[in-house]
């Protein structure tokens, strides 16, 4: 049944990669992250101005996966980047519940994009080793997340540090993907 | 029929730019190198593919370094026209510039420095800064480069940063190809840079002539003009530096030949030794020669280069001169020039071989060139007293062969050879008179015309051949007009019988009546009047002796000619101008060097390479009017009417049309420094400065003509600055008689035409009149000019206003040149400029002002002077919110307590 399922997949999906848009606020975590993801090491990071983008193959699927710089002065280019994207992986520094209304704010912006209407939403409430970080109840609160109707989504706790949570959600990520495929 | 009609308004296809758009969001690799291709084709011919900016960003990261490439190129031409989108590109220069690849590295930092945004040149700084300390040289050597570049586009940043200190490091870098191109860096930020940045000291110069033997034949090239600037410490230094540049002189490349040639001849002027200097002398000459092998165009810098090496020092090339004998196929450029050397070069010892190249030249069919090889026959008679009688009989066998051009060409130099060498050649105007009819060049007849004058006495049939050429007065030109008057003059005072008398009244009576040349009627009435009143000092005026003329013509003022020499091998070197002459972007030179620069031009007109027409003899062309001033002092008061001769007697009436040439009252204060010398200006001399009088700017401005003719139409134009400072008039000058000068106020009105950017206090004026091209100069902006009337303010309110401006708004300078010998008058100066005191206070043994100014639209200043009266040095502290004018604020100060 499994390979039956592995080869209907390929034949559905091709060697066609999934376009990713990874985003958030600054400073939540977003190029630890990226590349925790592709290289599975931590790598200090300086402030992105611009983006960067790097495939990630998982569970059989290539993910091309673009971060974009979280800077107040960059934020109104990450449109430049919706089209063609088929799922958005939301970052939120848990523990910085000073801009959680901010992140909320620009979060929703995004979700009422026309051109991110079929996108799957991933949120990953990052930075869980640090104290005080708030768990995935309390994001998906200040996020509003309850608000989303017409799209799957779901949220995940992860450290980007120590790479705890952040397989768990590529895992939803790829089978949602993949179900969505075959429902088409 | 029309229903159907509507298919053509709907279509497939989507246009270029939304198909290049989506091959380059394909996923395939290879589609979107290939539409990356696509978009460069598009740009490179000129199409606009700017819209596609974010897309072909996109791409940017990427394993595949001739895609990057690609995109690199891409973001160089369109960064600029979209600056906000730019942002997208930093992190992945940030990226590349610490790929393990140091090509990547480098290339990296290169595009950085191409792109000229304002918002990203930031985020470009932590790469750079990585990239010079880089362990690939060919990273360091393209990050040194990328200093300069960022220089230019943000001085401050790079300072701030310490780039320039990174950049003096890499001066002792291990691999030569980075010091030269830090030395390339560095010569370049010093040029568009005020302060001295890039000095060599005996440190860094062993590192450079190490390196100088080591790096491409570019890098060689900058270490060499570099090291031009350095000044040795002493004989033993000098001989040091020209021992290990002399290798150079044997390189195939031609800049750098040039640039160790300079080098050399810098440093032998303080090179005591005789034998050193002959030595060096011998050892420059072959690379020079060689030179001369190049293509026509290298030919031609060399040519103008040795020009100016052959003025300084003329025995490098003694005896290479035959190297420089015209061959048939040299472009005529060549020619001319290498006509010009072999007049320098002329001696006695060559001189029969020279002549006999000067004759064949003459007989060619350019008639340019022919004319120069005429003249040039006539210079080196005047150059060489031995040599003349040889250079006349050539001249006479030329003016046989009874070509038009030469022959007037020959008249003309043999006119200035009468004039080198007085009653030795007189015999030949026999020959010459032959020829008159043919003469129909105003230069040529006006110098046979002069000889007719000059030797009257010698010729019987003067009178004939003078009246002959008067039938035609009113038609000549002005050169001639004015030789005939002379020469007319001339003949009456040596011959006055009947007929000169007639001539000589029917002469004045054109040139005073007919004429509406001013300096003819000038020229006329001074005649005129020394006839009317004295024959006899007339006699002494007109038939004075004449000083004997030396051939100093295309010869360079030896201050010049230093200039020029420091700049060999550069475009100054080929104009024979210096740089700031025709480079905006260097400073002009400071203002000390531009009198002195004035003074020793305007010592006699002679010297002034620029002539023109006559260039070949200005002392000589115009005869007597260097004896005859043309603005004689009290020429406007009547004369005494008793002493005049009778026949001239029904003449006089005219007196009265004699008008003084009195400007306008000129404005009782000091001259206005000199702006442009009358070097530059071809003759013509501007002072100005900014004053104010009377709550009103004004452009204080000076002209003075050294020209030979009248100028007029004088017109005035600002450039953009920072007080939008503009005429608020028009410039009223009256046309301007040679050897004149007119002073004027010009109303000038603030915030016209704004210049952007940070204040300075650069005013840039074009001036243009109807006989020269534009002049362009730069002026200085005080900032005292713009202070109100309404500027004092109450002691309460000084008070106030300092205690509620925050501290980081005070700033403090000291004028350690400024000396306070009385404080009433220190007071009642700073008044006049609109400074006004407040109080003050003593403190120990210093003296505290409080004073306040105010500029209009603007914020007030708040100052206090601290200074002991009669002791140098006084300390300026200001306040005010308006930052920004700080610095030029200090520099008004510094000017008023000086």
């Amino acid at each position: 049944m499994g390979i039956v399922f592995t080869r209907l997949f390929s034949s559905l999906f091709g060697n066609r990669e999934a376009r990713i848009l990874v985003l958030g606020l600054d400073n939540a975590g977003k190029t630890t992250i990226l590349y925790r993801l592709q290289m599975g090491e931590v790598v200090s990071t300086i402030p992105t101005i611009g983006f960067n983008v790097e495939t990630v193959q998982y569970n059989n699927i290539k993910f091309q996966v673009w971060d974009l710089g979280g800077q107040t002065s960059i934020r109104p280019y990450w449109r430049c980047y919706f089209p063609n994207t088929q799922a958005i992986i939301y970052v939120v520094d848990s523990s910085d519940t000073d801009r959680l209304v901010t992140a909320k704010e620009e979060f929703h912006a995004i979700l009422e994009e026309d051109e991110l209407k079929g996108a799957v939403v991933l949120v990953y409430a990052n930075k869980q080793d640090l104290p005080g970080a708030l768990d995935d109840a309390a994001i998906t609160e200040s996020l509003e997340l309850h608000k989303i109707k017409s799209r799957q989504w779901a949220i995940f706790k992860t450290s980007a540090i120590k790479g705890e949570g952040l397989f768990e959600g590529l895992d939803w990520l790829s089978n949602t993907l993949k179900l969505l495929l075959q429902a088409q | 029929m029309s229903g159907h009609d509507s298919k053509y308004f709907s279509t497939t296809k989507k246009g270029e730019i939304p198909e290049l758009k989506e091959e380059l969001n394909s996923q395939y690799k290879d589609k979107r190198k290939d539409a990356v291709k696509k978009v460069i084709a598009a740009m490179t011919v000129g199409k606009d593919v700017s819209s596609l900016f974010t897309d072909v960003v996109n791409c940017m990261q990427t394993e595949n370094l001739e895609l990057k490439k690609l995109v690199y190129l891409y973001l160089i031409n369109y960064a600029k026209s979209q600056p906000d989108l730019a942002i997208l590109a930093v992190n992945t220069f940030v990226k590349d510039s610490q790929d393990p690849n140091p090509l990547i590295r480098a290339l990296a930092v290169r595009t950085m420095g191409c792109i000229r945004v304002d918002k990203i040149t930031e985020y470009l700084c932590d790469p750079l800064q990585r990239c010079l300390k880089d362990d690939d040289p060919y990273v360091r050597k393209t990050a040194a480069i990328c200093v300069a570049k960022l220089y230019d586009i943000n001085a401050e940043l790079v300072e701030d940063r310490g780039f320039l200190e990174a950049l003096k490091d890499l001066i002792s870098d291990n691999n030569p190809m980075v010091v030269a191109n830090a030395v390339a860096a560095l010569a370049e930020i010093q040029d568009s840079s005020v302060r001295p940045i890039f000095e060599i000291t005996s440190h860094t110069l062993s590192k450079l002539l190490t390196a100088l033997n080591e790096c491409t034949e570019w890098g060689q090239v900058f270490i060499l003009d570099s090291l031009s600037r350095y000044k040795a410490a002493d004989a033993r230094e000098a001989e040091n530096i020209v021992e290990r540049v002399t290798p150079r002189l044997q390189h195939a490349n031609c800049a750098v030949v040039l640039s160790a040639v300079k080098i050399i001849l810098l440093q032998m002027e303080l090179i005591t030794s005789t034998d050193v200097v002959r030595n060096l002398c011998k050892k420059m000459a072959p690379p020079l020669v060689t030179l001369l092998s190049a293509e026509p165009e290298i030919q031609y810098v060399a040519l103008r280069n040795i020009n100016l090496i052959v003025q300084k020092r003329p025995t490098i090339l003694a005896h290479e001169i035959k190297v420089f004998f015209c061959k048939y196929n040299d472009p005529i450029y060549v020619k001319m020039e290498k006509l010009e050397i072999m007049i320098k070069l002329a001696s006695d010892r060559n001189i029969d071989q020279v002549l006999l190249e000067f004759k064949e030249y003459a007989t060619e069919v350019d008639v340019d060139f022919v004319r120069k090889a005429v003249r040039a026959i006539g210079r080196c008679a005047i150059k060489l007293e031995r040599a003349a009688e040889r250079c006349i009989s050539v001249l006479l066998e030329l003016i046989k062969i009874k070509v038009n051009y030469v022959v007037q060409e020959a008249i003309i130099v043999i006119k200035d050879i009468f004039r080198r060498y007085p009653n030795t050649y007189e015999s030949i105007i026999a020959t010459l008179c032959e020829s008159l009819d043919t003469l129909d060049e105003p230069e040529a007849k006006a110098s046979m015309i002069w000889i007719i004058g000059e030797y009257a006495e010698r010729i019987d049939n003067a009178d004939e051949l003078l009246e002959s050429f008067l039938e035609t007065f009113p038609e000549e030109p002005a050169l001639v007009q004015l030789q005939l008057l002379t020469a007319t003059v001339k003949l009456f005072l040596k011959k006055p019988t009947e007929g000169p008398q007639q001539m000589i009244q029917a002469v004045l009576n054109n040139a005073t009546v007919e004429t509406d040349n001013p300096d003819l009627r000038d020229r006329a009435y001074i005649y005129w009047r020394l006839l009317s009143t004295d024959p006899e000092a007339a006699k002494d005026v007109v038939l004075a002796e004449k000083p004997v003329i030396s051939d100093d013509s295309n010869q360079l003022d030896s201050s010049l000619l230093d200039e020029l020499l420091a700049n060999i091998s550069t475009l100054s070197s080929v104009y024979h101008k210096p740089p700031e002459s025709f480079v905006s972007r260097v400073k002009a030179a400071p203002r000390a060097d531009d009198e002195e620069f004035a003074d020793t031009a305007e010592g006699g007109y002679s010297e002034s390479p620029s002539q023109g027409v006559d260039g070949a003899s200005p002392s000589s062309s115009v005869g007597t009017s260097s004896n005859v001033p043309v603005k004689q002092p009290g020429a406007g008061s009547p004369p005494a009417p008793a002493a005049m001769p009778d026949l001239l007697g029904d003449l006089m009436g005219m007196d009265n049309a004699i008008v003084p040439v009195d400007e306008a009252a000129a404005p009782s204060s000091p001259p206005p420094p000199v702006l442009l010398p009358s070097t530059t200006g071809q003759g013509l001399q501007i002072s100005a400065q900014l004053t104010r009088r009377d709550g009103q700017i004004y452009y204080d401005i000076s002209f003075e003509n050294g020209t030979q003719g009248v100028l007029d139409g004088f017109m005035i134009q600002f450039n953009k600055n920072t007080f939008g400072l503009a005429a608020g008039e028009a410039l009223k000058v009256p046309p301007l008689q040679p050897g004149a000068t007119t002073r004027t106020l010009l109303q000038m009105v603030p915030f016209q035409n704004i210049a952007p950017g940070a204040p300075n206090s650069i005013l840039q004026v074009a001036v243009k009149n109807n006989q020269q091209p534009v002049w362009y100069f730069n002026d200085k902006i005080p900032l005292h000019v713009f202070f109100g009337e309404d500027g004092k303010m109450e002691r309460a309110s000084f008070l106030e206003g300092w205690k509620s401006l925050p501290d980081d708004h005070e700033f403090t300078k000291e004028f350690p040149g400024s000396v306070i010998s009385s404080i009433d008058a220190t007071v009642e100066r700073l008044a006049a400029a609109n400074v006004f005191f407040i109080a003050k206070r003593k403190n120990a043994n210093m003296d505290v002002l409080y004073l306040s100014a105010k500029m209009p639209r603007g914020i007030p200043f708040l100052i206090e002077i601290t200074a002991a009266v009669g002791v140098p040095g006084v300390k300026c502290a200001v306040k005010t919110a308006n930052k920004e004018m700080v610095p030029l604020f200090f520099e008004a100060m510094e000017a008023l307590t000086k």
